[in-house]
């Protein structure tokens, strides 16, 4: 399938963060482009992250979301507000949206409080906010649950809503922190639907997920980073970093069947992670 | 049988209800049996229901309604300055104070009435503002135990959504957290209610019903003692229910 890389999306570079003296993660490097492709309207970017436990995952999208502060690097991110192409921001807290694995939402509001609430920075009129909010509803299947506090929700609803309430507040970046972990093959399902409908919104959606199920990630992500223990003139290190990126795209695999090659890929995968 | 006496054996609800009824059914006849002497320790039913009536004739209802309103009075004051310091913790200049607003629940009650009494002349203030400071630090205590307990995910949520740090402490803390507040004072409410009758009966002032179980302490008078306890407990558990009745009805998103 014919795709085209345009402009710079996500650029990471050197990032680092030590929690007091100990390294968590060093020197990730990362840069993402908005792919088109011609027989396909909008093409969201998918990203997935590998690696195995504590190898910093969870900091690396901390940093990523502005909740912890790099000890140094920076990210950057395409400035959608300035009309300049290429143009870019550094990140800050609320830039990057972020639904973790409970799908933390506010508890004392309903969908529809809680998706006025991620819509109260944006310059939209209240007549666009509600308009807005209530075709996300319909195209997201929550009409059952507009008015539902979050403890009346199913998982796959506070899921949705989760991920809509970081879309509308964020610019068009989320990070979601395992999102098959403990899920039923229904839920699962659900929650590729999910992602499908997320990347096929604009373009210029950026999915960047974590998860342990590397077959997954091979059939979801267009481009996997694996987080491991680099290993430096023989001596494995004790802080994560990239020890290696597979862009699906570029290998032919993306939006494609499972198959044989997938399958390669899979056990190069696993090797990479037992090596680091 | 044997079920019954095996831990965390799973039984059924008429079961349950069963040993409820007959633990109930075993304490009255204790009770029956215990006092039928001539001789005895613990005042018999008919004493109680004697010092019940007695209690009526004296104006039990008025009495009643005086512990009430300290009650109120006290509860309401002390929420106030025990949010006032517990929505303080989250800001480090201020979380000294709140910690130490705590540490004044180890003061013992007689120590402070000494110096309430050289400030506070009238006996109603007096026995308010008592309460007051006491239930301020038990109630301080319990809504900083519950900020402690909320999960770093919901203030990550909230400053992924762009809230300022003031918007954070107002969405996560205080809004997100009111229905804790008033289930902070529903567990308290056993410590006011116990305190409550003690204050009464040290500092005299208008009635209530620790200034009746003084009284009856005087004239050892048991059955009407008795009567003034099974009127207190059920007045306590009474507005245990009532508060979670209130707190489940007006926040339907409460699952504590």
């Amino acid at each position: 399938m014919q795709h085209n890389f345009k402009e710079t999306l996500l650029y990471v570079e050197n990032i680092s963060v030590a929690y007091d003296d100990k390294i968590i993660i060093k020197d990730m490097n990362l840069t993402e482009k908005d792919v088109v492709r011609s027989d396909v309207e909008n093409t969201g970017q998918i990203i997935a992250i590998l690696g195995r436990s504590g190898r910093g995952k969870s900091t690396f999208f901390k940093a990523l979301t502005g909740l912890v502060e790099p000890n140094s690097g920076k990210i950057l991110i395409r400035d959608f507000e300035s009309k300049e192409a290429n143009a870019a921001k550094t990140v800050k807290e609320g830039n990057i949206g972020f639904v973790d694995q409970k799908y933390t939402l506010f508890r004392h509001k309903t969908v529809n409080q809680a998706l006025k609430f991620a819509l109260r920075k944006t310059t939209l009129s209240v007549a666009e906010k509600d308009k807005k909010i209530k075709d996300y509803i319909s195209k997201w299947g929550l009409e059952s649950c507009v008015d539902k506090y979050p403890n009346e929700l199913s998982g796959g609803q506070r899921q949705r809503t989760a991920i809509i309430e970081q879309l509308f507040s964020s610019d068009q970046f989320i990070i979601m922190d395992e999102p098959f972990s403990g899920l039923d093959v229904g839920n699962i399902e659900e929650v590729k639907k999910a992602i499908d409908l997320l990347s096929s919104t604009s373009e210029y959606n950026t999915l960047l997920f974590s998860t342990h199920d590397i077959k997954l990630a091979i059939e979801l992500a267009q481009s996997i980073y694996v987080i491991g223990y680099p290993t430096i003139n023989s001596k494995k290190q004790d802080y994560g970093t990239i020890v290696a990126n597979y862009d699906l795209r570029e290998m032919g695999l993306a939006w494609k069947e499972y198959g044989e090659e997938h399958r390669k890929l899979y056990k190069e995968i696993v090797h990479q992670m037992m090596v680091s | 049988m044997q079920k019954l006496f095996t831990p965390f054996e799973k039984i059924s609800k008429t079961t349950s209800t069963i040993i409820l009824v007959s633990w109930i059914v075993l304490l009255l006849t204790l009770w029956f049996v215990g006092t039928m002497g001539t001789k005895h320790l613990f005042p018999n039913p008919s004493q109680v229901l004697e010092g019940l009536q007695g209690l009526f004739n004296e104006g039990l209802v008025v009495h009643v309604f005086s512990s009430l309103q300290l009650c109120f009075f006290s509860i309401v004051m002390a929420t106030f300055f025990a949010l006032l310091y517990a929505y303080s913790f989250p800001i480090p200049l201020l979380k000294p104070i709140s910690e130490f607003v705590t540490k004044f629940r180890f003061l013992p009650l007689t120590g402070l009435t000494y110096y309430i009494t050289i400030i506070i002349h009238d006996a109603r203030n007096m026995q308010i503002w008592i309460m007051v400071i006491f239930l301020t630090t038990f109630l301080t205590t319990s809504l900083i135990a519950i900020i402690k307990d909320i999960p770093q995910e919901e203030f990550d949520h909230a400053k992924t959504l762009k809230c300022s740090r003031w918007e954070v402490l107002w969405q996560v803390i205080v809004l997100g957290r009111i229905d804790y507040v008033i289930d902070a004072i529903r567990q308290n409410l056993a410590i006011t209610w116990m305190m409550l009758v003690t204050v009464e009966s040290i500092v005299i002032a208008s009635g209530g019903l620790g200034f009746l179980i003084k009284n009856s302490e005087k004239f050892a008078n048991a059955g009407r003692i008795i009567a003034l306890q099974i009127i207190i407990l059920l007045i306590g558990l009474g507005l245990d229910a009532g508060i979670n009745f209130l707190r489940k009805a007006i926040f339907r998103y409460s699952k504590i």
